[in-house]
């Protein structure tokens, strides 16, 4: 499969950039649901901005954000739109927020944007919505059903327990914090899902954007959602549903049924995946080929964004990892699961040159 | 008493080729290209021939002088001369000094190995400006010496002499031009204690702590090649793209289709020799750096790591021999990619590079440390023109 | 009849005291010092996710959730960053210098042992590699 251009090489028509020849192929003698097209939107991520004092934030998240922004606006022909997947800020202050919506603004296609942990457990979103509006929502775009999730709530009695908003933010901002809660979407919001899915046609092709798993991978770092299973039944009657999330800092990817998961990068900082933590036992997805790990001299390796092409309401996930060799997550038809369209489960990844 | 002649010979010949200066790991020599002193000697006489451009002028060392350690002294290279002036190219020319220990060659890595490397400026028209490598070769069919010389050295007919045989020489001289043996390896692997100065052993911990020089201009516990081998956007040249990446860019890769098929025509389908034309004739093309070979977003303005090597003697510094001095250079890394505090830098940034927060002792130790890089056979190398 | 007596004495008073200055340790011994261990590896976690370790407010847990990724097992190893083989110690002060832009270290202080105490706590059970990339 040839390796695909972040740069239109010629007037190609099909979803506004060059695409390799087998999936052409397949979008010819497939039958994309009625009314949906081929196109391409971006997915930038996790960027943690941490306030250090006053108007002087840890430079190194702020690189990653701004180097995103460059990257994609580098994109020709440009991304339809760009989900922003959540944790904007580290520890939810107000002047992280507003400093990430100042570096995002110089993007150049529009914005949809979506809640991470990060974000909301100082001031429960309050800051982020005045920012940004709803804090989740659903919408149509080329006739596939786009929903966005908040999916890092969690158990009312541990929000309303803490002393301060400090306190509680700083808990939930610990990853391997003993004393955080997992991540849910709750009654009210599946409540709200329930009925957003019962207007949709069995064949339309679905997306959902969730910045926790709606998977259970790993409770200890809140790799988890605790209603995933709930989740996953909604959305099992339809034919083709691809969830992206966000939180984990690393590539994965799994198939459940008829729903695709594939997580995205950050652009501040990689995560070890779990299964290095030799204390505990967890559930990372057995199709993923894991990444190499970073070397923390380059601040940007294992970090990144990408940029997903949607055909025949299936996703492939072009991963742009700055001082690493890019990858591409695509949906394979024959065996119709995601794939790495270059490594073999089996595989090890080969080492890194710079490492 | 002949036979015992050719062993010496012999002998003297395999230590000449196989010598090994303090401080480098073996040169690598690819299978299908090894060394012998005959193909050495006449890679060496190719290096200095100047008949092999437009105006008779212009030979490899115009660009690369022993006697200027092996470059110009240049902030961008001439090539050849004619009624319309002397073309400009836009980019320094690199030392071949231990260019042989590079995984690619130019600043962006567009050809993989000293033999391709030495085939494009020839033919590059703002270097040597030949029309094609027929005509290089033709010079060399009709030259007598030269099909005495590829005879004896690659068992060749005249009619046989093709490009891969003059680059197989140049490249096989080029790894000769080698060296270490400098201060900093006599006090590093060669146990001599008081071999760096105290200034240069504090720059050297600068080179190692502070500084961050290490991870990328690599030393490692038994030798050092100052190279990762990968290419970083460190902000040289950001002012030029500053605001235009994303249409230079878009527009390079138009451009270069159209002119890749142009190239195919002329000169036959090799690779990158379109990005080659395009990025030493338009300036703006090569600020694009690797970006313009790999077309990857993170190659934007990314250029190869170079050896440090003999770095006071290679002035002046970076793709576009921007920074004049090894003081400015250091400022540049201590400021986190700009020359000046208020300037701004890219967004573009290899993650590798930040502020260093070096104090002005420590930017002048690690000056002196650097020019503790030189080798012997180059210390009377005076910056010339 | 006497001498055997005395020998079987001794003997026993032999034993007796080379139980006392032989190589183990009482119980109360591994007690009091498996506490003071942990009383470390405590510490250890509180510096690893301490604010002021380095300048900017980045923790070693925010990269290293659990110490993942540390590999303690894998050291002295060629460390690409410094350009030599070294002990876990020394990269762990490259990372307070580097990502946490803070100061390095002595390698004896308390807290780099307290560090080093609660990292390799978290990865016990895993083989030695040393060398290993």
């Amino acid at each position: 499969m040839k390796r695909r251009d972040f740069i239109k090489s010629s007037g190609a028509m099909l979803a506004g950039a060059i695409l390799p020849v087998s999936i052409v192929e397949v979008v010819v003698a497939d039958d994309a649901p009625k009314g949906s097209e081929n196109f391409t939107f971006a997915f930038i991520s996790d960027s943690h901005l941490q306030q250090i004092k006053g108007t002087k934030f840890v430079r190194n998240w702020d690189m990653g954000l701004k180097k995103a922004v460059a990257e994609c606006n580098l994109m020709n022909p440009k991304p339809d739109f760009i989900l922003y997947g959540g944790d904007l800020g580290q520890l939810g202050k107000a002047a992280e927020i507003d400093h990430g919506a100042e570096i995002l603004s110089a993007l150049h296609s529009p914005m949809r944007m979506m809640l991470g942990e990060h974000d909301y457990y100082y001031d429960l979103g309050e800051h982020w919505s005045k920012r940004f509006g709803d804090k989740y929502y659903s919408f149509d775009h080329k006739g596939v059903h786009f929903i966005v999730l908040n999916s890092i709530l969690t158990d009312e009695e541990w929000i309303h327990k803490w002393k301060t908003p400090e306190e509680r933010m700083s808990t939930m901002a610990g990853l391997d914090d003993p004393n955080g809660s997992p991540f849910m979407v709750g009654a009210s919001q599946r409540a709200w899902l329930k009925n957003d899915l019962s207007n949709i046609a069995k064949d339309t092709a679905i997306v959902v954007f969730s910045h926790s798993p709606l998977q259970k991978i790993y409770k200890g770092w809140n790799f988890w959602t605790d209603d995933a299973e709930l989740i996953q039944e909604m959305l099992q009657p339809f034919d083709k549903v691809n969830v992206i999330y966000g939180h984990v800092h690393q590539i994965q990817y799994n198939q459940i049924g008829n729903i695709s998961f594939n997580s995205v990068m950050s652009t501040a900082w990689p995560w070890p995946y779990p299964s290095t933590y030799k204390q505990a036992k967890q559930y990372l997805p057995k199709m993923t080929i894991e990444m190499n790990r970073a070397d923390p001299f380059f601040e940007r390796d294992a970090t990144g964004w990408q940029f997903i092409d949607i055909h025949s309401g299936r996703v492939d996930l072009n991963y742009q990892l700055p001082n690493n060799k890019n990858r591409t997550i695509a949906f394979n038809e024959k065996s119709r699961k995601p794939e790495d369209t270059k490594y073999k489960l089996g595989d090890k990844m080969p080492p890194q040159k710079h490492y | 008493m002949r036979r015992w002649k050719e062993t010496i010979l012999l002998m003297a010949s395999t230590l000449f080729v196989h010598a090994q200066p303090l401080g480098l790991p073996p040169v690598p020599i690819p299978a299908d290209n090894p060394q012998t002193n005959s193909k050495i000697k006449l890679g060496d006489t190719l290096f200095h021939d100047a008949r092999f451009s437009a105006d008779g002028k212009v030979s490899c060392s115009t660009c690369h002088a022993k006697e200027k350690a092996f470059t110009d002294h240049l902030p961008v290279s001439k090539g050849f001369s004619d009624m319309q002036g002397t073309r400009m190219g836009t980019r320094s020319a690199p030392t071949v000094i231990n260019a042989a220990y590079y995984t690619s060659l130019f600043w962006d890595g567009r050809v993989p190995s000293l033999e391709e490397q030495s085939k494009f400026p020839p033919i590059n028209p703002v270097e040597g400006g030949l029309h094609s490598w027929d005509h290089l070769v033709d010079m060399l069919k009709k030259d007598p010496n030269y099909v005495k010389a590829f005879n004896e050295v690659f068992k060749v007919e005249k009619e046989a002499i093709s490009i891969e045989h003059f680059a197989k020489a140049v490249a096989s001289f080029e790894r000769t031009v080698i060296s270490g043996d400098s201060k900093f390896d006599r006090y590093m692997y060669g146990g001599e204690k008081d071999a760096l100065n105290d200034a240069e052993k504090r720059g050297l911990k600068v080179y190692l702590e502070q500084g961050r020089c290490v991870s990328c201009h690599t030393i490692s516990q038994t030798h050092a090649i100052f190279t990762d081998n990968q290419f970083h956007n460190i902000g040289v040249g950001f002012k030029a793209l500053k605001g235009k990446s994303e249409a230079v860019a878009s527009e390079y890769i138009e451009r270069l289709k159209a002119h890749e098929k142009s190239v195919a025509k002329d000169k036959g389908e090799i690779k990158n020799l379109a990005a080659d034309e395009l990025v030493l004739s338009e300036k703006r093309f090569s600020e694009l750096g690797r970006l313009a070979i790999s077309h990857e977003t993170d190659d934007m303005a990314a250029f190869k790591t170079v050896t440090l090597r003999n770095i006071d003697k290679t002035a002046p510094y970076m793709h576009d021999g921007s920074l004049k001095t090894l003081e400015d250079v250091v400022t540049w890394y201590n400021l986190g990619g700009k020359l000046k505090e208020n300037d701004s830098t890219t967004a573009f940034l290899d993650g590798g590079i930040r502020p260093l927060d070096l104090s002005k002792e420590q930017e002048k130790d690690l000056v002196v440390f650097l020019k503790a890089l030189t080798s012997p056979q180059f210390a009377n190398v005076k910056d010339v023109k | 009849m006497k001498t055997h007596m005395i020998h079987i004495i001794l003997g026993i008073v032999f034993v007796f005291t080379s139980t006392l200055i032989s190589d183990e340790f009482t119980n109360n011994d591994l007690k009091v010092w498996k506490t003071q261990y942990e009383s470390v590896v405590k510490e250890g976690r509180k510096v690893f996710t301490d604010t002021t370790l380095g300048t900017n407010t980045v923790t070693c847990n925010e990269c290293h959730p659990n110490a993942s990724n540390t590999h303690p097992e894998t050291y002295p190893k060629f460390q690409k960053q410094l350009g030599k083989v070294v002990t876990i110690a020394e990269m762990i002060n490259w990372c307070i210098a580097n990502p946490l832009e803070g100061k390095r270290m002595a390698v004896d202080d308390a807290r780099m042992t307290a560090i080093i105490s609660y990292i390799t706590e978290e990865r016990k059970g895993v083989k030695l590699s040393p060398g290993k990339h």
